[in-house]
């Protein structure tokens, strides 16, 4: 699924989880993060930064399309732009208007696991960013007129990022496929026949059942005190009352026994192929060893996929993997651009092939080496700014249920070896366990009738 | 090199009742210090030191872009970037993969109109091993011909790739539309026919006459003592011997009269995407800090005028806005949106309502300040890193502009005025002389948006090229 569903999003109109490796870095002492629990259940995480005069504050909720049912599909992303619409102090528009107007900047995203909003400003604005918070979390309305223009937005949204967008329209077939149970199956901004009959009962049901305090991490990064923010918790948001958490997602999918394939026809320039593999949640002993497996696969203009696909046999323009933090079994997805004319099938070989060479033999200590210096250097760049770092900080906290671990993942990544990564790969890239997904391109003249 | 770029990672950036004072303290925004020396071959180099993260960002810049590009040879200037890396005198392609691979560091070279970039980053403690390959392919690439070849049919396949998601090619459209055979209206990255006509000899070619050291600007940033860095500079560029380089020119269009409207026909399309513009500013131009402020207004936050009207008000769709893309010589000015087909007409006719009122009514002192207090509080996280700020400082070098860019940005955001917003207004934001360009679905959109433009022309988004239709390759 396209992971990612948010409030906007900037279009080139012109033109994950960070992780660490080896013990040298990645101290919690040079990140040092506070942290206090409120009386309403919310967890608050502090890590004060003065290097900008900037906050980054961002609010998790561990509630997204996988909390949903058929027939409301798409209501935590929709829910997800509602929240800009309107509570009792500020009303419709008024959020965004004043926030703006005090230098602040904000947006949102939803996935299959959580909703999150993100707040961006300078730290005079703080109080002011609390009192919005604490606004519509507690006191959130519906406004009819606001529900009818919000779904035009959100439906153009889809046409955006599905309907007329190659990639995301075989990505959603493919979860869809992949997952005959589980609520993994359908797309998080929703079929659209679902985003046209929400109603205003469905709202509200669902900020009643997701949007208790108790379900919400809110991690705060930048110019600010642990104390000072405390304070402001204890004064605007402590007393929104809190409420039993989403009824827990109690569906397994079952064991896939067999690939599963699936064409879709559409005009376009070049055919398209996805692969999809289980694999476990993010809070799983494997999830560092397959970050590994896939560095020495697809990182680089030196990993084994490029070098076979784009390189040597250029039948690929670009290969590259994905997966995205999960509460439950996921996906591995592989990405695979064909070049014109070439039969996705021939991209599938070669990916099969070079799976086969990573199970039969162990891969090389430079390869290994090569993988772990590579995740250091990203996780780098996702802790040097107070943005990136609010985003780690809390996708840990929430997905591996401990913001500390982050400074574990060093040690993590040091002690996978060449063992695990061959072991990872004979377990989980077996053909049972895939999803194939191929878009053909179709001729013009076929797309009218 | 054209990238395929995927919707795996959202693109969210934050920049990109009204209360009576501005919300930021005065004077926190500043660059910090840095140094600037030339080498005797020429080759002027930027350090700043940046401590707390061990990291090291360079990125230079060779002052000659796509405009340089033979006619009929797009894509020259962007290919030869994307060349560097495969194959020096010393290492294949496979052997810089791996060894920059090995470090974990990032390596990318392309094209733009007025300049061709490199840009590397890579642990402090690999200093040495990501100096030595960064100079290794700026200084001795080799262009194998079976490189050429890979990189030219990637290339190509890669245009049509991008056809295949109208937004990224609608600012390609437009361009082309707007300046016709001018230099801007060139696509960067080539077109189908262009790709075909490059051959080794003119990608040779172009390195030798402009990847000279004295057309160069390099920029480091990071963890790193400046006085070290500048030593091993000397030592791996100081020999790179000099030569003159050929200046490009680029000529000045006059804006466009009139009105024009170019369908791109997209047959599958569900939702038209849409620009309307005319000539912009070039990015040293007097008014350039007044322009964003009012920019900023019209069309470039989410509650500017064009997204309140076009998404929150009407919801005809998820996002609309403007901006004006600056260069040497004036760049493009973007309105830009896109809406379900059977609400194209209306989402085109409020937006141009807007740039009515915009043009009618001016800003107030309201918006001024609500947009004052915007661009201050939103710019400090746009110049938090090393490569956001090695970036910034190689731009304002490279177009003439100094460290009062951004000292002085606070200041020069406060002097504007509601009288100056609306002689900047007249000025650069267009009303009457129009182009329009549209993707979308012509069979069910073509006859009802012929009403906006005198001429309207008409091409499928399949055929070759973008504007003007290239003519064939001859065998």
């Amino acid at each position: 699924m396209k992971a990612i569903w948010s409030r906007y999003t900037v279009v080139l109109w012109l033109c994950v989880l960070g992780m660490a490796a080896s013990p040298a870095w990645a101290q919690s002492r040079e990140f040092p993060v506070s942290t206090r629990t409120l009386k309403n259940g919310m967890k608050v995480l502090v890590q004060p930064d003065h290097s900008i005069p900037n906050v980054a504050l961002y609010i998790f909720y561990r509630i997204g399309s996988r909390n949903e049912h058929p027939g409301t599909t798409g209501l935590s992303h929709f829910f997800e732009h509602m929240m800009f619409n309107g509570a009792k102090k500020y009303g419709p528009g008024d959020l965004d208007k004043v926030m703006e107007a005090n230098g602040g900047s904000n947006n949102a995203y939803t996935t299959q696991n959580v909703t999150v909003y993100q707040d961006w400003f300078p730290r005079s604005a703080l109080s002011l960013i609390y009192d919005i918070e604490s606004d519509r979390i507690r006191d959130l309305t519906f406004d009819p007129k606001k529900i009818a223009s919000e779904r035009e937005v959100v439906a153009s949204e889809r046409r955006l990022s599905v309907d007329n967008d190659n990639f995301g329209l075989l990505d959603e077939q493919l979860w869809a496929n992949a997952f005959i149970a589980h609520p993994y199956q359908w797309p998080v901004v929703g079929w659209m026949s679902d985003i046209e009959h929400w109603t205003m009962e469905d709202l509200k049901h669902h900020f009643e059942m997701g949007y208790s305090p108790s379900n919400a991490t809110m991690v705060v990064v930048g110019d600010v005190s642990p104390d000072e923010i405390f304070q402001l918790c204890e004064k605007f948001i402590e007393s929104i009352p809190s409420h039993a958490p989403p009824p827990p997602v109690t569906t397994v999918e079952p064991e896939q026994l067999g690939e599963r394939r699936l064409v879709v026809h559409k005009p376009a320039e070049l055919p398209l192929l996805l692969i999809g593999y289980h694999i476990p949640q993010t809070n799983n002993p494997d999830y560092y060893a397959l970050n590994i497996l896939r560095s020495v696969l697809f990182q680089g203009e030196s990993s084994r996929m490029y070098l076979r696909l784009v390189d040597k046999d250029q039948i690929a323009l670009d290969v590259s993997s994905f997966v995205q933090p999960a509460f439950d079994p996921t996906l591995a997805i592989l990405t695979v651009q064909p070049r014109q004319g070439i039969d996705p099938q021939a991209c599938e070989k070669a990916i099969y092939e070079e799976l086969d060479r990573v199970k039969a033999s162990q891969i090389s200590d430079q390869e290994l080496e090569k993988a772990k210096n590579g995740r250091l250097v990203e996780f780098y760049r996702e802790m040097r700014t107070i943005s990136g770092r609010a985003n780690t900080i809390g996708t840990y906290e929430v997905f591996m249920g401990d913001y500390n671990k982050l400074f574990d993942a060093a040690k993590n990544y040091s002690a996978v070896t060449k063992d695990d990564v061959q072991r990872v790969a004979k377990k989980y890239f077996g053909a049972n366990n895939r999803t194939v997904a191929t878009l053909l391109p179709e001729k013009e003249e076929k797309a009218g009738q | 090199m054209t990238r395929i770029k995927r919707a795996l990672s959202l693109l969210s950036m934050a920049g990109f009742l009204v209360l009576a004072c501005p919300a930021v303290p005065a004077q926190s925004i500043h660059l910090p210090p840095h140094e600037k020396f030339v080498l005797k071959n020429g080759l002027t180099v930027l350090l700043m030191e940046k401590r707390g993260v061990p990291l090291i960002n360079l990125f230079a810049i060779v002052k000659t872009g796509t405009a340089a590009d033979p006619a009929g040879e797009e894509g020259l200037a962007s290919v030869t970037a994307g060349l560097l890396r495969k194959g020096t005198k010393t290492r294949t392609a496979q052997q810089f993969a791996a060894d920059f691979d090995f470090i974990g560091g990032s390596f990318d070279a392309g094209a733009g109109a007025d300049f061709s970039n490199i840009s590397g980053e890579f642990l402090t403690k690999d200093l040495d091993r990501g100096l030595e390959l960064f100079c290794d392919v700026l200084l001795h690439p080799t262009f194998p011909q079976h490189e050429v070849e890979k990189i030219l049919a990637q290339s190509l396949d890669g245009v049509k790739s991008e056809k295949d998601e109208p937004q990224s090619v609608l600012g390609l459209y437009y361009a082309g539309y707007l300046y016709g055979a001018h230099s801007y209206g060139r696509p960067s990255d080539g077109d189908e026919i262009s790709l075909k006509r490059i051959q080794r000899d003119a990608i040779v070619k172009f390195y030798e006459a402009n990847y000279a050291p004295g057309n160069i600007i390099l920029g480091i940033a990071g963890e790193f003592d400046a006085a070290e860095m500048r030593k091993k500079l000397e030592e791996r560029l100081g020999s790179w011997p000099a030569r003159t380089v050929p200046n490009t020119a680029i000529a000045v269009t006059p804006p466009e009269k009139g009105k024009r409207l170019l369908l791109i026909d997209k047959p599958d399309a569900t939702q038209t995407y849409f620009a309307i513009g005319n000539l912009g500013t070039a990015v040293n131009d007097p008014d350039r800090v007044a322009i964003r402020v009012v920019n900023t207004i019209f069309g470039g936050r989410f509650t500017s005028e064009l997204n309140e009207a076009l998404r929150v008000e009407s919801g005809y769709t998820y996002g609309a806005g403007s901006f004006f893309d600056s260069h040497r010589a004036p760049g493009p000015f973007e309105i830009y949106s896109f809406t379900k087909n059977e609400t194209t007409v209306p989402a085109i006719d409020l937006a141009l309502q807007i740039l009515e009122k915009l043009h009618k009514n001016g800003v107030t002192q309201e918006q001024l300040a609500s947009a004052k207090s915007y661009i201050k509080g939103q710019y400090p996280p746009t110049i938090e890193t090393s490569s956001q700020l090695v970036r910034r400082i190689v731009f304002n070098e490279f177009y003439g502009l100094g460290d009062d860019e951004v000292n002085q940005l606070e200041a020069r955001v406060d002097a504007v005025t509601p009288e100056i917003a609306r002689q900047v207004i007249q000025k650069h934001f267009p009303l009457e002389n129009l182009v329009f360009v549209l993707i979308g679905k012509a069979s069910a959109i073509g006859p009802a948006v012929k009403k906006y433009a005198e001429k309207t022309d008409a091409r499928p988004i399949s055929e070759p090229g973008f504007w003007p239709p290239p003519a064939a390759v001859q065998k």
